[in-house]
């Protein structure tokens, strides 16, 4: 198990590696320059090329490349154009109401759509059953900032039970901090709800028509058990992988809601540098957003291990 | 035909007689032929016969009392719908229902584009991946990187190397889409590839062109289809988050998202510009998905556990 | 007690118990008396006033950086951190003393070489600045408290020069932070304003801080814009950024925040009814809209297809795009500069009044030699101003039965394209949108966008001989009636050439809740005098 870890670990060097040429070279090609952006309205050409030069932006293309890359393996992932501050501190900043709103968004849809999905597939075919996957199948179809505006509208505006927007840190009270996400994590969530209860439904009806279950409500287990006991741990482990494949979702609905919502999070820094081409942070952002993605991956793989027992690496 | 139970001997207590059979077996009733596949999928029919209608008005938009849909009037901007604007006017006082109309084909377009080039190339890459063992691993690994970067990201990033078009917008969708597709197919031919009749189809000389035409691909067509049906409808809506952000259809055509993304300021004040182009987006994706899950239920219920 | 302080307090309560007393109650600073809370325009991303022209960063720059002079309400230059100053009788040399008490953040009295320090920077990179220093002899340090700018040619306009409020404004820093060369950012935010700058709460694009300097000495005249004196009635300055209009519109009325510097005008009725918020024009002078043509390229390098787009566009149908349904907020703009200020003139802009005529246009189009090439519209999305002119001009492109090659993309990439002079099928471009403060709109001082030196001028590089003389003319007039006369021919000269098109003159408002008091109307928001009730 632990040989799988490490595997895996060093499997992930490889897609980083991708990840970083890719994105690197895309922004390489892309126009905008931000030499020009920088110099502002009135600069001549010879201010943008002295710019250019003292921002590295005119040297060939594996120069600034391995550069880069040396300085990652250093921990430094380069200074901001704009701001010149490091990438790290900027990101050290905005990673806290990211990271709390894909946590809270994802205990909320799990702990919602688990039970619903669960209950769908007992209740399968009746009314229940359908009711939950028409509301399933809503929450795929409405775009998230709709959802969020109503939500605004709703609860923060009319009833005014909370705020409208922004981001309170964990370090000023439990309560606030999520005052300020409950909405917006609605509004993410509702499409994660949707795919996780679909999900959930289906591998509890595959399992519960196994002949195990059939024996177990023969002994006379009571459906509770029945249900989360025996049958949840087998149907989970493509939950498990869709939880999984969530997680990317929710990185890029979030870049949405932090916009609706004004929540400095990472997803409105990524949307800022770009339109700014402030390349140092787009690609450290997206280097992080990939390395977080490979390390769900593989969370994911060894919570298959303790979740069904016969899956052994 | 029943059995008699004409008995002049005691009966044994305890012994149940088991009731005549005929009463339990009532008829089935076997639908057959296309009608009979729908009578039995509802959903099918429900979500094929509202994109169908869809489509129909996506075709046929210039005929149903529309007008030029990019024609501005700026003096006769948001006013409420109204008999002669039938969903009310933009902030440019374009008419929204002409708009709406006309939208729908861009988000059709993107959403039956996306879906099928990501078939196309995720089943080319899929199959290598599956049969063409040492590639598989370089070729998932670069699936994996791919899937690491946010697709929003990489449809802006592409928007701002050329310009924002329907085209790009495909791409960026179509790109961040390959990976699953390649890992689904090549799931199918990885399980396929220890099947028994496949072992017998390599060890009688087949060639494996033969092998993957006759074989492999008739059994990814269904966990395709389905798969198809969902990124069409998740291509819809990433089409529009795209559009809010600036990074998608350009404003000369109208499309759904970037309706909304233009009136996203006043749904306050003016909630129909937003509310109609989300009620159609809503309406089509749902439909997509009935699609979807009910040729899923249809084709192969043991699918629904992979997707 | 609205139900939401209600919940709060409850909560704070809940939270107060269950965390054993370590949280603080939600009812954190920001709602104090003493907190003013203010949406701007934009993203506060970075904070070097010389090396970053946007406006909002001048903005927060006018908190934390004192000038030499300011322009107040009458926009005449006035003595801010100069005591006097004295031009010798050929106008070469211009002696300067500060006024006593003027102290940097960290405790450093202002003296002379600081100030000599931050103009060198700041001619650097100001077009102001920059025909002061090739006309500079020298700029010295007299003593701690008086400086000397001698030069070769007399300049009438150096107290203008010092004073204006266009980017990027003479604001004075602390001799090393002003050393630091003026195409790279500052890192130190110390100044000698009224405002300190919080960089340790500092979120860029998100939140800025600014807390109240204790030893800043105002002056004794009443503030008017950025001259007088600057008296601070707050002690804490939030700036939270709220890019969706509709959220921060949400924000002012659920009190979240206490003033939003530019609500879009159709969420202007909304605030209005609001009975807790007040609405006002922000500022009187206003925007001047514009989108600018390549003389480079056909078709507009033929000064017949430029004045055939003047003479079809309706000025109307740009300002509704940009402002709506209120009348009240916009003007048809015959002219290049601000209407309502001492130097507006409509000379030679007979071909923007009267109906529009379509058929003339067509006609003039005709004979200019339009054959049909696409014409690349470069059209930022991003910027509500850009996109909204932008679609006007496509269908005003569309009925002149021109073929458009309309480029949607975003502020930054159109600031790139649009310095390219290659050729519009190559990367070039044949028009692009902007749009100008009614302040950088005055006079030809600080106006680079009227400037018609060809190459050296600004994106579109238009040629006109006429124009520059004219600005010239008015560099050197020495009196109020000179320069009316010079900026008259400057207009028509202008207009006979086409330098750019303007699509009119428009205002903004501005919307803070009743409880704000205080606020001025100006070309930026102005905190002093600003203060807050609970």
């Amino acid at each position: 198990m632990l040989s799988y870890i490490l595997r895996r670990i060093l499997s992930t060097v490889p897609v980083m590696a991708i990840v970083a040429l890719f994105v690197f070279s895309l922004l390489y090609i892309a126009p905008g320059d931000p030499a020009v952006v920088i110099a502002g309205d009135q600069a001549s050409p010879a201010d943008v090329e002295r710019i250019r030069e003292s921002l590295g932006l005119d040297r060939p293309f594996l120069v600034q490349f391995g550069t880069w890359v040396w300085h990652i393996l250093h921990g430094d992932l380069g200074t901001s154009i704009f701001t010149s501050l490091p990438v790290t501190a900027l990101i050290g900043q905005r990673i806290e109401p990211t990271l709390s709103l894909m946590v809270i968004t994802l205990l909320l849809t799990i702990s919602i759509a688990v039970p619903l999905g669960v209950v769908a597939a007992w209740k399968a075919g009746t009314w229940i059953d359908r009711a939950i996957m028409t509301f399933a199948v809503f929450g795929f179809s409405l775009p998230v900032f709709v959802v969020g505006y109503v939500l605004a509208y709703v609860f923060a505006l009319q009833f005014e039970w909370l705020p409208v927007q922004g981001y309170t840190p964990l370090s000023e009270g439990v309560w606030p901090w999520l005052q300020n996400l409950i909405l917006p994590s609605i509004a993410l969530g509702c499409v994660y709800i949707a795919l996780i209860a679909r999900i959930t439904r289906a591998s509890m009806l595959e399992v519960l028509q196994q002949d195990y279950i059939r024996t177990a409500r023969a002994k006379g287990l009571g459906q509770r058990g029945i249900l989360f006991v025996h049958a949840l741990k087998n149907a989970a482990v493509p939950i498990v992988t869709v939880i999984g494949i969530g997680i990317a979702l929710l990185i890029g609905g979030a870049v949405v809601t932090e916009s609706v919502f004004a929540i400095p999070g990472l997803g409105r820094l990524t949307i800022d540098a770009i339109l700014r081409r402030d390349y140092p942070v787009i690609q450290g952002i997206v280097l992080l957003f990939s390395f977080l993605y490979v390390l769900v991956n593989l969370m994911v793989d060894v919570v298959y291990t303790l979740v069904d027992p016969r899956i052994r690496y | 035909m029943s059995l008699s139970t004409t008995r002049t001997a005691p009966v044994p207590p305890g012994l149940v007689i088991a009731p005549p059979l005929g009463d339990l077996l009532l008829p089935v009733k076997v639908r057959r032929g296309f009608v009979g596949f729908l009578r039995n999928h509802p959903t099918v029919a429900i979500g094929g016969a509202l994109l169908l209608l869809l489509i129909l008005v996506a075709i046929f938009a210039p005929y149903l009392g529309t007008v030029d849909p990019t024609a501005i009037a700026p003096a006769k901007r948001t006013r409420a719908p109204s008999a002669l604007y039938w969903f009310g006017t933009d902030l440019l006082g374009r008419d929204i229902y002409s708009r709406v109309l006309y939208g729908s084909r861009v988000s059709l377009t993107v959403g039956l584009s996306v879906a099928t080039l990501s078939m196309f190339a995720g089943l080319a890459i899929g199959l290598v991946a599956g049969c063409v063992r040492w590639a598989d691993g370089i070729l998932m690994r670069f699936m994996d990187g791919l899937m690491s970067i946010p697709p929003i990201l990489l449809a802006i990033a592409l928007m701002a190397l050329t310009r924002g078009s329907v085209g790009n917008v495909i791409l960026a969708i179509t790109v961040a889409e390959i990976p699953r597709v390649s890992r689904l197919v090549r799931g199918v031919v990885l399980s396929l590839r220890e099947q028994p009749y496949v072992d017998a189809a390599v060890t009688s000389g087949t060639r494996m062109p033969m092998i993957i035409l006759r074989h492999i691909l008739p059994n990814t067509v269904a966990p395709m289809l389905v798969q198809a049906t969902y990124i069409c409808a998740s291509a819809m809506i990433v089409e529009s988050i795209l559009s809010f952000i600036g990074a998608g259809t350009p404003p000369t055509i109208p499309s759904w998202g970037n309706i909304m993304a233009e009136g996203r300021a006043l749904w306050q004040v003016k909630p129909y510009i937003v509310f109609f182009p989300a009620a159609f987006l809503s309406v089509t994706v749902l439909a997509v998905n009935l699609l979807g899950d009910g040729l899923r239920d249809a084709l192969d219920p043991r699918m629904a556990k992979s997707l | 007690m609205d139900r939401r302080t209600l919940l709060k307090g409850l909560a704070g309560a809940g939270s107060l118990a269950a965390t054993g007393g370590l949280s603080m109650p939600a009812l954190s600073q920001g709602a104090s008396a003493r907190t003013l809370r203010f949406v701007p325009q934009a993203n506060l991303a970075n904070f070097d006033p010389i090396w970053g022209t946007q406006y909002v960063v001048r903005n927060a720059a006018a908190l934390v950086w004192d000038t030499l002079y300011g322009l107040d309400g009458q926009l005449q230059p006035q003595r801010q951190m100069v005591e006097s100053e004295e031009v010798s009788d050929d106008g070469l040399v211009w002696t300067f003393k500060l006024r006593p008490g003027l102290k940097f953040h960290d405790g450093e009295p202002v003296r002379s070489k600081d100030v000599v320090a931050s103009l060198t920077r700041w001619s650097a990179r100001d077009p102001m600045g920059l025909m002061l220093k090739a006309i500079q002899n020298e700029l010295t340090a007299v003593d701690d408290k008086t400086f000397k700018w001698s030069l070769k040619q007399p300049y009438p306009k150096m107290l203008l020069a010092l004073a204006k409020n266009n980017s990027p404004c003479a604001f004075i820093m602390p001799e090393r932070i002003a050393q630091t060369d003026p195409f790279k950012q500052i890192t130190e935010y110390v100044g000698s304003g009224p405002m300190k700058f919080a960089k340790a709460e500092w979120v860029p694009g998100a939140k800025a801080v600014f807390e109240k300097f204790a030893d800043y000495v105002p002056r004794q005249e009443k503030a008017s814009w950025l001259a007088g004196g600057k008296q601070m009635l707050v002690d804490r300055i939030e700036w939270v950024v709220i890019p969706d209009p509709a959220t921060a519109a949400a924000a002012l009325q659920n009190g979240e925040v206490d003033w939003w510097e530019s609500p879009i005008s159709d969420l202007v009725p909304v605030l209005k009814s609001n009975r807790n918020i007040a609405v006002d024009i922000a500022d009187p002078l206003g925007n001047v809209g514009s989108f600018r043509m390549n003389h480079l390229y056909p078709p507009f390098n033929n000064v017949k297809a430029r004045r055939a787009l003047l003479m079809a566009m309706s000025q109307e149908d740009y300002m509704r795009a940009l402002v709506g349904d209120d009348n009240s907020l916009w003007k048809p703009l015959p002219s290049f500069f601000t209407p309502d200020t001492p130097l507006y003139t409509e000379e030679g802009g007979e071909i923007m009044k009267g109906k529009r005529d379509l058929a003339a246009a067509k006609k003039l189009l005709a004979e200019s030699g339009y054959a049909g090439e696409p014409v690349t519209c470069v059209v930022a999305q991003d910027q509500p101003i850009t996109k909204a002119q932008g679609d006007v001009t496509a269908d005003l492109l569309k009925q002149l039965g021109m073929n458009v090659d309309f480029v949607a993309t975003d502020w930054g990439t159109t600031g790139t394209r649009r310095a390219q002079k290659t050729p519009p099928g190559q990367g070039g471009w044949n028009m692009f949108h902007t749009w100008h403060a009614g302040a950088d709109c005055l006079n030809p001082a600080a106006y680079p966008a009227i400037r018609a030196t060809g190459d050296k001028a600004w994106f579109g590089w238009p040629t006109s001989a006429p124009v520059e003389k004219e600005v010239a003319a008015w560099f050197e007039a020495k009196s109020l009636d000179e320069e009316k006369a010079a900026v008259k021919r400057l207009n028509k000269a202008a207009f006979d050439d086409v330098i750019y098109a303007p699509t009119g003159f428009f205002l903004g408002y501005t919307a803070w809740r009743k409880n704000v008091s205080g606020i001025a109307k100006g070309p930026l928001p102005f905190f002093w005098g600003v203060s807050k009730t609970a």
